[in-house]
């Protein structure tokens, strides 16, 4: 407990004011059940528990300043890693329909194993081609799920 | 008799017989490498099983939950990591009994073990889910809206460590639900004007994110970490007819106990093998032997968390509340396939169900042959490096994402709640109760939308069934009975 929950109850405080204002927006029904009463009551529920982890998350700063001070230490390498393997897969689902699944997926395949360290270049094409025909056999062939495919026009 | 035998029949038909073959040899890979669960393992399967029949479907879902069950022991003997969170208890006889060179002889009782618990689930299954749904087609929305706030409180128990972060994790979850198209009045909620925001956010790219994307973000922190390997030799897998006979009575007790805790909504195979491990060595003659290798302590939690298998069905499919995580991730691919669980499948389509006790019989018996003949061959997926295996997985989930809609929206959606997910798991935050939330709380508002029609708004509707007063109070009790654990957790921590 401690300033991690701090930060995410506050996250999930402003969430929930904000999706509870937004239903003032919403019609008003009387009949029956208004769309708004659901996610008010939800939103509510989630600002009061949110309230809760606040409040744990400053007794937990204030133990663990009297007890002894933790070092945060952040693995570098693995946020560059976790950042580009985000942007990888964002960069995927935007050139998948512009270039089709057979041009897209072995290169992101690659991508993503030299992120996970691999080296060998030959076990890198390999397994990114492999891949890629295999899900294609599976996909495209066998269930007849239509992928996406390069269009010139 | 004749509608279990048209299962039967179903399922023994070459082509399905293939997909629940590839769904128990599937779900016993996903099982026996850690890091993957049985829902992970469903929800990868999907997107495939989308495009079948429904009872295909779920025959090959069904092999999937059980072969992963089971697979956890795997790598739970061999390497003392469980596969899967049911497997955990399997490592305090399993792994050291591996140590002493009979790795072949754990795996072979955890084979046996899980057959039995499975088959014995699934004949309980058999026999309580008719009973159960023929008693719930009394219901009405008032006391569906009741048994889904039952459903819900089910949040508590999956919480893990906090149930304050649980809890959170539930409502966003109900909160994620609320986007989109209003059940009742149909008015597109939180959409912006956005057109794909008004069907609200699609389920399967959802559940892929928090799931399996959130997972390999997590295993992409492990790079360059030692990976454990085993060097054992996997031989002599069956015990002999003494042992088998001695471990009979603790198998049989473990499997009825595990069919038990899976019944109870919110409970699971992690419980119930813990349950069975510590009332085995309760009962034995020789206490001290566990946690040294000794056979029975290997037996009994497998058969107890195999066991939970058809136990947990029994509420999902009688009822239409889920019995666990995995149950509730199976809901979940239920209402994707178009069926909604409940009274009313056993009534319209028994056809579904017959086939899900075929199929889940069945894939017992397939766990028992790939069990014993595959012993040397399943354990070779603990050699597949994580460079080769979570690529792989990782452009399955974006072909998933894909594939169900055609769409790059829910590729981007995946990508969204696997951030989302990963973020929430690495402070704390359990995935299970948002897939819960995110999965009941529609079904929940629907019901309470009807009943308030019904009743032309009048509220007092909602208290006035004895059945929805019922599973008000089994609420309160079972968040009381959370908050207790919770309270008595944070007293020993102390």
């Amino acid at each position: 407990m401690g300033k991690k929950e701090i930060l995410l109850s506050i996250i999930f405080m402003i969430i929930s004011m904000t999706i509870y204002i937004l239903t003032y927006q919403f019609p008003q029904q009387t009949v029956a059940l208004s769309p708004a009463v659901f996610p008010r009551f939800v939103s509510a529920c989630l600002f009061i528990i949110s309230l809760t982890l606040l409040i744990q998350g400053i007794a937990g700063i204030k133990k663990d300043s009297e007890q002894k001070k933790v070092k945060l230490t952040l693995n570098k390498a693995f946020i560059i890693r976790l950042l580009l393997m985000t942007f990888l897969a964002f960069f995927y689902t935007r050139i998948l329909t512009i270039v089709g699944y057979v041009v897209a997926t072995p290169p992101f395949v690659a991508g993503t194993m030299l992120l996970f360290n691999e080296k060998k270049w030959f076990l890198i094409v390999t397994v990114s081609i492999v891949t890629a025909v295999l899900f294609y056999i599976l996909f495209r062939i066998v269930f007849k799920i239509p992928l996406p495919r390069f269009n010139l026009f | 008799m004749l509608a279990i035998i048209q299962g039967f029949l179903y399922v023994l038909h070459p082509l399905h017989f293939i997909f629940l073959f590839l769904g128990v040899a599937g779900g016993i890979i996903v099982g026996a490498i850690p890091g993957l669960t049985a829902s992970v393992g469903i929800i990868l399967l999907l997107p495939l099983v989308y495009q079948l029949d429904a009872s295909t479907a779920m025959v090959m879902l069904c092999g999937m939950f059980c072969g992963a069950m089971y697979g956890g022991s795997i790598s739970a003997i061999l390497i003392s990591i469980p596969g899967t969170p049911s497997a955990a208890a399997t490592v305090f006889d399993g792994y050291p009994l591996a140590q002493k060179g009979e790795a072949g002889k754990a795996i072979g009782i955890a084979t046996i073990a899980s057959t039995t618990g499975g088959i014995i689930s699934t004949f309980c299954l058999m026999f309580i889910a008719p009973q159960l749904a023929r008693f719930a087609l009394k219901f009405g929305p008032e006391e569906y809206f009741a048994l889904m706030i039952f459903g819900l409180t089910i949040i508590a128990s999956v919480s893990g460590k906090s149930l304050v972060k649980g809890l959170i994790a539930g409502f966003f979850g109900l909160l994620i639900a609320t986007v989109g198209l209003d059940p009742v009045t149909g008015y597109a909620r939180f959409s912006f004007n956005i057109p794909n925001l008004m069907a609200g956010f699609p389920l399967l790219p959802v559940l892929i994110g928090l799931f399996a994307i959130s997972q390999i973000f997590i295993q992409l922190e492990a790079v360059g970490e030692k990976i454990r390997h085993y060097k054992q030799k996997i031989n002599k897998v069956l015990p002999s007819f003494k042992e088998l006979k001695s471990l009979f009575p603790t198998i049989i007790a473990s499997s009825f106990l595990g069919t038990f805790i899976g019944i109870i909504p919110g409970t699971g195979g992690t419980i119930a093998s813990f349950l069975a491990y510590s009332e085995a060595k309760r009962w034995s003659k020789n206490p001290d032997s566990f946690g040294k290798g000794n056979i029975i302590g290997v037996a009994a939690p497998e058969a107890a968390n195999n066991g939970t298998t058809g136990g947990a069905m029994v509420p999902l499919l009688s009822l239409g509340i889920p019995g666990d995580v995995v149950t509730a991730v199976m809901l979940g691919a239920l209402l994707l396939i178009g069926i909604r669980p409940g009274p009313l499948l056993f009534k319209e389509h028994p056809e579904i169900i017959n086939s899900i006790f075929a199929g889940m019989l069945l894939a017992n018996v397939l766990i028992l042959l790939l069990g014993i003949l595959s012993v040397r061959l399943f354990p070779q997926v603990l050699r597949t490096p994580d460079a080769i295996l979570f690529p792989v997985i990782f452009t399955l989930c974006f072909l998933g994402a894909f594939s169900l809609n055609n769409s790059v929206y829910d590729m981007s959606i995946a990508l969204i709640f696997g951030v989302i997910g990963y973020i929430m798991r690495k402070n704390g935050f359990p995935i299970a109760p948002v897939v819960l939330g995110v999965i009941l709380g529609p079904i929940a508002e629907d019901e309470l939308g009807r009943a308030l029609i019904i009743a032309h708004g009048d509220w007092s509707v909602l208290f006035q069934s004895p059945i929805a007063i019922f599973f008000y109070a089994i609420s309160l009790l079972s968040l009381l009975y959370s908050l207790k654990r919770q309270f008595s957790v944070h007293l020993k921590t102390k």
